[in-house]
């Protein structure tokens, strides 16, 4: 009482922790809580409506010795994963860097590029369904009046995943932003540099806009690398999964463990298990960014 | 400092006082409620159209004003019904009286968590005559719910179809029914080309149809009541043997998959999927017969097309299949005395329009038999005249009860069924090779069936 912080810092510092409270519970007991409980589930043989026995590592074990549609679904969600990430950050980039063109009419283009992230994504889908149909769907009418075959899309168990890939560059829109805020604010005095040296727009590019973007395609493939391995709402809506389980990603098959079959220990144990995959590949893209992502100030990843 | 951090304290134990009289508060409004004389709060949860809400809405505006000393509030849940249960179920917040998928309410019928109806059984005699097929029961002879209403599958067709290609109707009497040869005769002569060739002709031309003989769903509505027909069956009696590869299933299966890509009378996979509802393929005469529930009639009923009813074609015996969703009342309840009024309310003809509206078909087997009884719900213009024999005499003596509710474990067995039938319905492989590959699947997960008396 006697030393240290002054009466209004000690205040202020009372006061913070009691204004910051309602977060801090909320994350506990909404987020932490349930995480926590999960686990404690996941070791059990809880099947909603029944009594549960705890049987430690039993479901882990069945996961990965007696269940084939667990590697399924695992691999149809890396399939998508690997395919939809490259080329959305790829189009987005390409997007962004068109998009910071001074050229007529770019608030427009910019509206465009965005409108399909802010529609829903159960319209989005749906609009999709009819874009894939293989009878009378958009798709299908341009490769015939090209004269070229026709595919099944969604409806081939070959072809189910590449269609859906394909349908994930529709909703780059957010990248988008995010990369043409980097692009911006990639220092000017750079270019002149090159500029001064003799270098042209190739030169440029290459040796300035994409090191400098590094942090934001850094950020960016952090975060689709977390959102395509939880996709789910084109399994449930488009697909349910099929033809013949092609699509049974990794969310939407614990889902139908949950709450189909009411099986919520085994589905916890999946639950974990996709937790601890985000992780590690979180972590790798963390760990190996230092040698590729550049900060200007010098700043250490 | 000391009076600060009380203060602090103090507010902290003020929200979190408030935060926890919440449920607090509710409980004891409902204890008040137990008490005598009080009204008695009951929560139903069904699920539904807005049609059904609509007549739902009123049934219970009817049971409130005719009891007073109860209060019924009825929650249409839209979306995934499975997973609200489910939700409800582990968190332990159950209505009074629900509506169930029917795998469901025989897995939690076995568990105990339905109300056992035994103790009420013989003072209402509504509850005993029902049909037995509609009972879900906790252990043999503790029946713990019906189905919500009788529904089971049928053949709908557009007549004007039928009479431009010069054929007889479907037959609408179980006697009667037509071979699967005979079906499959008049499904080709139904079947259309863009040339107007049909599928029996010369030069017929199956890249282009127009106008298809038939359209099934791939799921058991549509193979269920054919195996039963066949004498086929997805298990053994006892439900612990896989008997799908028997050769009367494969007969089955291949008949089906043969539809689409031998005889080119019925969509395939891909175009089923995409296609509108059965009601609106009849009237657009884009197909001429579709396989559907009874409960159809309603949909049917609301087009101006020339529709009519008949029975399922036959392997063996003429056989269709019971498919229904349940009604139950939980054992969580407060007031069991209550709640088992509400249900014998709830789906009682006289207080409900969702029979005459050709929605549903009632429990009651009087509504069967007795003549004044049957016409006090067919006799409107949504039943056609051959209703008597085609949904009514085929529920009494030709049904067998879906393996969705009789076989244990079935979510998890239609988890590798599906996808595996998808190869059929999709001509990747023969119906034989198909099916047998399926045992080493399915045999694992077999684990009996639930009572059915």
């Amino acid at each position: 009482m006697k030393s240290g912080p002054t009466g209004l810092s000690r205040l202020e510092r009372n006061w913070g922790i009691l204004f910051a409270l309602p977060p801090i519970l909320g994350l506990c007991i909404f987020t932490v809580g349930p995480v926590i409980a999960s686990f404690f589930i996941s070791m059990t043989d809880w099947t909603i409506g029944s009594s549960w026995t705890f049987t430690g590592m039993d479901n882990y074990k069945t996961i990965f010795t007696e269940d084939p549609l667990f590697a399924k679904s695992l691999f149809a969600t890396v399939y998508y994963s690997i395919g939809s990430i490259p080329l959305g950050l790829l189009l987005a980039f390409l997007v962004a860097f068109l998009l910071n063109q001074k050229v007529r009419g770019l608030s427009v283009f910019r509206t465009i590029y965005y409108l399909p992230a802010i529609v829903p994504s159960l319209a989005n889908t749906m609009l999709w369904i009819w874009i894939f149909n293989p009878d009378f769907g958009l798709l299908n009418a341009v490769l015939k009046a090209a004269g070229l075959p026709t595919s099944q899309w969604i409806y081939g168990e070959s072809t189910a995943i590449p269609s859906l890939i394909l349908m994930s560059t529709w909703g780059i829109g957010n990248s988008v932003i995010i990369f043409l805020a980097g692009l911006q604010g990639v220092p000017s005095h750079l270019y002149e540099a090159v500029e001064v040296d003799g270098g042209g727009a190739w030169r440029k590019f290459i040796h300035i806009t994409v090191p400098s973007m590094t942090p934001t395609i850094f950020f960016n493939l952090v975060l689709s690398l977390i959102g395509t391995f939880q996709i789910f709402n084109e399994a449930y809506i488009m697909t349910q999964g099929g033809p013949n389980n092609a699509t049974l990603f990794y969310v939407f098959y614990l889902y139908r463990k949950a709450f189909t079959e009411s099986k919520i220990g085994y589905a916890s144990a999946l639950a974990w298990i996709l937790f601890l995959i985000i992780m590690v590949l979180t972590l790798v893209v963390f760990k190996t960014s230092s040698k590729w992502v550049y900060y200007e100030e010098g700043g250490k990843s | 400092m000391k009076s600060r951090l009380a203060i602090a304290l103090l507010l902290l134990a003020i929200l979190l006082n408030a935060c926890s009289n919440g449920p607090s508060a509710e409980q004891s409004s409902s204890n008040a409620a137990a008490k005598p004389n009080e009204t008695v709060n009951l929560k139903f949860m069904y699920w539904g159209s807005n049609e059904e809400k609509k007549a739902v809405d009123g049934m219970i505006k009817s049971f409130n004003d005719s009891h007073p000393g109860i209060k019924v509030t009825g929650e249409q849940v839209p979306g995934d019904y499975n997973t609200k249960m489910n939700t409800l179920m582990a968190s332990n917040e159950l209505p009074d009286v629900a509506y169930l998928p029917d795998s469901l309410a025989s897995l939690w019928g076995e568990e105990g968590k339905l109300l056992d109806f035994t103790p009420y059984l013989k003072d209402n005699a509504s509850l005993q005559n029902r049909l037995p097929l509609s009972f879900y029961y906790s252990a043999p002879g503790k029946p713990v719910g019906n189905a919500t209403a009788a529904e089971v599958m049928v053949i709908y067709y557009n007549k004007d179809l039928f009479k431009e290609a010069n054929l007889e109707l479907p037959p609408a009497e179980a006697s009667k029914a037509w071979t699967w040869d005979q079906f499959l005769e008049a499904a080709k002569k139904l079947t259309k080309d863009k040339n107007g060739k049909n599928a029996t002709d010369p030069g017929f031309d199956p890249q282009n149809v127009v106008q298809y003989g038939f359209s099934f769903s791939t799921d058991r509505s549509s193979w269920g009541p054919l195996l039963a027909s066949n004498g086929a069956d997805i298990t053994d009696a006892s439900g612990t043997k896989y008997t799908m590869d028997s050769p009367e299933a494969v007969q089955v299966f291949q008949s089906l998959q043969d539809l689409i890509f031998k005889y080119h009378v019925s969509p395939n996979l891909t175009q089923q999927q995409n296609l509108p509802n059965n009601n609106i393929l009849l009237q657009t005469k884009k197909v001429a017969m579709v396989i559907d529930g009874t409960w159809s009639l309603l949909d049917m009923s609301q087009t101006k097309m020339n529709y009519g009813m008949g029975v399922l074609p036959k392997f063996k015996e003429p056989k269709t299949m019971y498919i229904s969703g349940a009604s139950i009342i939980f054992s969580t309840t407060k007031h069991p005395k209550e709640a088992m009024e509400f249900y014998q309310f709830h789906n009682n003809p006289e207080q409900v329009d969702l029979y005459k509206i050709g929605l549903w078909m009632p429990v009651e087997t009087q509504y069967y038999t007795e003549q004044d009884k049957i016409d006090s719900w067919t006799k409107n213009d949504a039943h056609p005249p051959e209703f008597k024999t085609a949904a009514i005499d085929y529920t009494l003596n030709n049904t067998v009860v879906s393996p969705s509710a009789s076989l244990k474990n079935y979510p998890a067995i239609n988890a590798k069924l599906a996808p595996a039938l998808d190869l059929i319905f999709t001509n990747k492989k023969p119906a034989k090779e198909v099916l047998s590959d399926l045992k080493q699947e399915i045999e694992p997960l077999l684990s009996g069936k639930y009572p059915d008396k």
